[in-house]
Formats: structure tokens, sequence, C-alpha cells
């Protein structure tokens, strides 16, 4: 699989840090500074997991959905782009695209169930409409690829199948970062194994030195993920509420 | 056009000049357009939207989806998309022809090097799909459109699916009946790019005879007719045969000779022929050992696509497919079907209920799956890491050594 992503537009989509950590202008605006921005698309990733644990659809589906998510916002602005639409759409979108529908109304019917906030509630036709215009945000660009395949692969070839509990939330947890956008699965994967042998002082360094990957990037994207949870500590509900909140999005 | 001209004609979106409806597609009109941009003559398919209140039809979403990863000569090009009024439309490059068109045309005579070159093209752009993992799962005669330079590209991508995970279950209900390989009317749950193998065999059968070649009429016919031209196979022939799930068991026939099909084909046409149509799946040749086979570098060699023969305008030739009914008695079902069969819809192509059954049976995988507890590896993996596994308090950091 590996050969096809080079070949992907997922690939030839990929782009740097700089790119997309831009606050468009609409919203800067509003005053929403960069860890803000970043803050509402983490919270955004996890209201899409969350939904997609009430409709039951695999992992990968979600996984999809954040990319999507966040691709859109490379884009456009969360002023005219309601996150807490664009979060369900994309999970709507990404149901399709990857083969397991879920129905728009049951969706809707979940968001309900789960947030007694008003700015959540949005009903078919609002999802149907943001389709529309995520597609056209997207470039209509739908193949995504994941961590998840070349994980497993990496593991059972090096017979580290003990890893793969760990590892495989460690590449949940990098879909509340934007690494999907900057760096190849493959190299993604192959973070979350490596600091998964770390935490469990696994020496893997001659197998490492086999895949002649450059190692500099594999450690680099470690350590985005491990200050990733160093300032998760510091996160809560009212930093979030209080970004979304400068969008002043619904009346 | 001048100035004025664009401003009294409405466009389409601002850009697409609208002309005659080409054809009347399974989720929306196709029609014939200008690109005011460009100049270029395009296709647009108008996608319909609202009825079922679910959004983009999901099976222009596939298309979609595939053809934005797909750029090859021989795979049509997706040039465009957009939304207006409420209607996604695809613009595609117009094609004058197709190759149904082609082998129904009495005028039209068709060379070995003629055929060859169509069966070649035909190949090559499946050898794309199958490169990139994409099964086709619809290719007829008329899937396979023709440009004003000869070219033959694959459309139609409404049912073609990525088949990079080898535990996805599929479902059996693709291509249309006559092209529909051994192991889809068993009811097989998982195959592989064998099945656009097998229909690019039909295709290529139908190019030497000029008539569809196993023309049957239910699913358990189609076998019979199968099993007439090439013989009843023996399980030595095809081990997993006995194992699918709508086996049934038929008289035995043993298989004419080959040439007695098709007389006027080559040697190498016929081993290359007999290699396609083979039984066990896992024996078929591939489409990209087919490409290499020889009857590609023995004489003649293939047209060169702007020489062959077309139909002169999309439309024009619309003779009657003469009658061949196949007539001749096929093998008749011994043992009764184990479960009562599904009711196929009697049409030609799977639209409508065919496309629904298709999402339904996947969508039905996935839930059971859901419900089974076993959502690929994701059901007993952990949403995210709680770094408490570690210890009570978060783990000290570690140390990488930059
Ligand atoms: N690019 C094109 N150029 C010219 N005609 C086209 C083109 N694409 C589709 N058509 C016409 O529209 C019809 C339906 O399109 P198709 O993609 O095959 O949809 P369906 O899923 O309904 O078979 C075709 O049979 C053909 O006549
Ligand atoms: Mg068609």
């Amino acid at each position: 699989m590996a050969a096809n992503f080079w070949a992907s537009s997922h690939y030839k989509q990929l782009m740097e840090q700089e790119e997309v950590d831009v606050v468009h202008s609409p919203d800067k605006e509003k005053g929403l500074t960069l860890d803000e921005f970043k803050l509402i698309k983490m919270h955004m990733a996890n209201y899409i997991a969350k939904l997609a644990q009430s409709v039951k659809v695999r992992q990968r589906v979600v996984a999809t959905a954040v990319t999507y998510m966040r691709r859109v916002y490379t884009r456009k602005s969360m002023s005219e782009y309601d996150p807490r639409l664009v979060a369900p759409t994309c999970l709507y979108l990404a149901s399709k695209a990857e083969e397991s529908t879920v129905q728009a109304r049951l969706l809707v019917f979940y968001i309900k169930k789960q947030y007694n906030d008003e700015k959540y509630r949005y009903e078919i036709k609002d999802i149907l409409e943001m389709e529309m215009k995520i597609l056209e945000a997207l470039n209509y660009y739908l193949v995504v690829y994941h961590p998840y395949r070349p994980l497993s692969q990496l593991l059972q070839d090096a017979g580290m199948t003990e890893m793969t509990q760990l590892s495989w939330g460690l590449v949940n947890d990098t879909y509340k970062m934007d690494l999907i956008l900057i760096y190849s699965p493959y190299m993604i994967a192959l973070a979350c194994i490596y600091i998964a042998t770390v935490l469990k002082e696994k020496d893997t360094t001659a197998w490492f030195e086999e895949l002649r990957v450059d190692m500099n990037v594999v450690k680099n994207i470690s350590m985005e993920i491990l200050d990733f949870y160093d300032s998760q500590k510091i996160l809560n509900e009212e930093r979030i509420s209080a970004a979304i909140n400068k969008l002043a999005l619904k009346p | 056009m001048s100035e004025a001209d664009t401003h009294s004609i409405k466009l389409v979106a601002d850009r697409y000049l609208k002309r005659e409806v080409l054809g009347e597609g399974t989720y929306g009109v196709v029609y014939k357009a200008i690109d005011t941009q460009t100049g270029q003559v395009v296709a647009i398919k108008k996608i319909r939207i609202g009825q079922q209140k679910e959004g983009v039809n999901f099976t222009a979403l596939r298309e979609i989806k595939l053809l934005k990863e797909l750029k090859d000569p021989n795979i049509i090009q997706l040039i465009d998309a957009f939304p207006h009024k409420g209607n996604l439309h695809l613009v595609f490059e117009f094609m004058e022809s197709d190759l149904e068109a082609v082998i129904r045309d009495r005028n039209i005579v068709l060379s070995p090097a003629d055929i060859k070159s169509y069966i070649q093209m035909t190949l090559k752009g499946l050898a794309f799909c199958h490169k990139k993992w994409v099964l086709h799962r619809d290719m007829k005669p008329n899937n396979l459109l023709i440009g004003a330079d000869g070219q033959l590209k694959l459309a139609d991508f409404g049912l073609a699916r990525i088949f990079g995970s080898p535990d996805r279950r599929f479902t059996h209900q693709v291509f249309a009946r006559w092209y529909r390989a051994p192991e889809l009317l068993f009811g097989t749950k998982q195959y592989g790019s064998g099945v656009d193998v097998w229909a690019a065999a039909c295709i290529f059968a139908e190019l030497l005879l000029r008539r569809p070649f196993l023309q049957g009429s239910t699913d358990i016919d189609q076998l019979g007719k199968i099993f007439t031209a090439f013989g009843t196979p023996k399980p030595s022939q095809w081990p997993d045969m006995v194992f699918l799930p709508d086996y049934v068991e038929y008289t035995y026939l043993p298989a004419p000779a080959l040439r007695s099909l098709f007389p006027t084909a080559s040697d190498d046409c016929l081993d290359l022929l007999a290699k396609m149509f083979t039984y066990d799946p896992k024996a078929r040749i591939s489409v990209q050992q087919a490409l290499e086979h020889r009857y590609f570098s023995s004489i003649p060699a293939p047209t060169r696509p702007a020489l062959l023969p077309r139909p002169p305008r999309k439309g024009d030739s619309l003779n009657n497919r003469p009658l061949d009914l196949n007539a001749n008695e096929g093998p008749t079902v011994l043992s009764p079907p184990r479960k009562s069969r599904r009711v196929m819809p009697q049409r030609e192509r799977l639209e409508g209920h065919g496309h629904q059954g298709d999402k339904v049976d996947d969508h039905l995988y996935d839930v059971r799956q859901a419900a089974s507890g076993n959502t690929g590896k994701s059901e007993s993996m952990p949403m995210s890491v709680d770094f408490s596994v570690f210890g009570s308090r978060p783990p000290p950091r570690p140390t990488l050594n930059r």
C-alpha cells in the first residue's frame, strides 16, 4: 500500500506546518489566536470521534472525517464554516466515502442527544447543504491514507505485535493534531511505534536502522506528539468554549 | 464567441454552454457542453440530488473519489466538478462513441489488428486501475468510451471500489450479468481483480463474434451458458468452487474446442482468451500478464487508435443488436440451491435496485461487524492513550535523544 500512497492525491496535498498554521483573516479579525484555532480543531476531532461511537462506524471513518475537517480549515475560515456543522458533516461524508454510510437523520438524532447546547443543533438540510460546500472545499479529493495499515504491517514485520494496543491508541491521538496533513501515514506510524517502544523501554535502534528511514523526521514527529500530551494537561472546557464564542457564529 | 453572445446565452455555472443530451445515466442526465473558457467540448453529468434526503448520491461519490485518483490515457478524465442549483455536476472530456456502438455497427469491419488495438486499450486502462488497487466492477462495451482521437477510455466508475484491504467482503451484485465472472455468480464475497479480467475476456469475445458472447437470462442460466462454452468445471480445476456460498452442482459437460467457438481467431488470440477465461480466479491471468502475452507482440500489430474504424457519430448507428439467444441446450442444475437465490432485477445493468442492493449489502456488513464487536482492529484498541496506565500520575516524559 505504501507504494500506492506516493502516487496518491493525499501525498501531493501534504503541506508544511507553517501553511497549516494559518488563521484565516475573518477569524483573525475576531481575535482568534493560533492556539485557539488548534484547540477548536482538536475539540471537533473529539466531537467527531464521539459521534462516530454512537453511530458505530469504523475507526478509519473517524480518521478520514477528521482529515477532511482539517483540510477544510486550511482553506476556509471558521467564521464562514461553523465547526459545529462542519464536524458532523465531515463524518457524514467520510462514512459515504469509506463505504459505510450513516444516515443523516441518525447523526442529527445523536447530535441532539449529546448536546443540549442550541449552538450544536443542526438539521438534516444543514448537513446536506454543507456536504456540497465541503466537497468543494476539498476540491473533491476524498481518498485519504492512514497510519493504521502501515502500523499493523510494521509491527508484524518487527515481531512486536505486543506494542499494537499502545501504538494504535497513539495513532488515534495523532488526529487531535494536524500531523496527517503534514507527514506521510507511514512516518506517523513509525513515530507512534517509536514512542511506544521508548515508553516500554524496548530497544529498537537496530530495527529502525534497518528500515533506513530518516530518524530525524521520526523523532520530530514523536516530539510533537509528546508536546501535545504535555499541552493537554492544561486543557479545559472553558478555554474551548471561550475560543468558539469568539467566532460569534450562531446568533 | 463574442462578449455579447456569452451574455445573451445562459451559461451553466457562468462557464459551460449547454448542448444536446447525450444519454440518461443511472443517477442523472449526461449532456454535451462547451467550456467557454477553454473552447473544449465536454460531457456534463448532472447528478440528481434531493428525493432520498441522503445528499450527494453514493454512486456519484464513488465515481468522483476514484476518478480524482486515476489519471491515465485509457481512463476517462474528470475535468471538473461543481454544484449548480443544488445539483452536483461532473465535467468529463467528451467522447464521440463507445465500444458497444462499434461492435453493433454492421457497416464496420473489424480486422484482427483493430480488435487487438481495442482490447489492448481496454486492458491498459484496467491495468492502471488494478495498479492503484481499484476494481472497476462494471466492465462492458458501453462503458468503454471512444474519443475523437480513437483512444478508448474506461468510464462509469459508479460501481468501482478500492480493494486494498484483503479482509473486506464485497457484494457480488456487480457487473451486468453477461460479464459476470463465475465466482460472482456462485455468490463469492471475497474476490479480486480477476472479476474485471473475466469481464474483459467477455468483451474480447464480443469483439471477435460481434455479439455478446454469453447471454444468460438469469444467474443460473448465465452459469449454464458459461459451462456450455467451456465445459463444467471440475473441482480439480477450481478447488474453491464447491465452498462458494451459492454453489450448485451442474450436470457435467465436456469442454468443446475453443477453436469451434472462435473459428477466425489466431492461435495466440485463443491462448490469451483461454487464460482470461480460466475458471479458478487464482489461476486466471492478471491484466498485466495479459498485456505481456505474445498475442500483443505477434503480428499483426495493433491498429493505431486514430486509424480505427468507428461509427460516424454518436447516436447515428442504432441498428438493432442481432438476436442470438445461444439457443443450444445448456446444462441443468442437479442439486437444488442450498438457499433461495437472490432475486435479480431483470435488467442488463444493475441500476436502481442493484445499486441499492449493493449499498445495503456493504452497509449491512459494516453493521454486522459493528454489532459483533469486530469493527476491524479498532474495537479492541484504545480510543486514546490514557497515560494513567503507566502509574497514578502522568509518566515522566520519556527523553528522546535527538
Ligand atoms: N464523457 C462522455 N462523453 C460522451 N458521452 C458520455 C460520456 N459519459 C457518459 N456519456 C453518455 O451517457 C451515458 C451514461 O453515462 P454513464 O457514465 O455510463 O452512466 P451510467 O452509470 O448511467 O451507465 C453513456 O452511456 C454515454 O452514452
Ligand atoms: Mg454506463
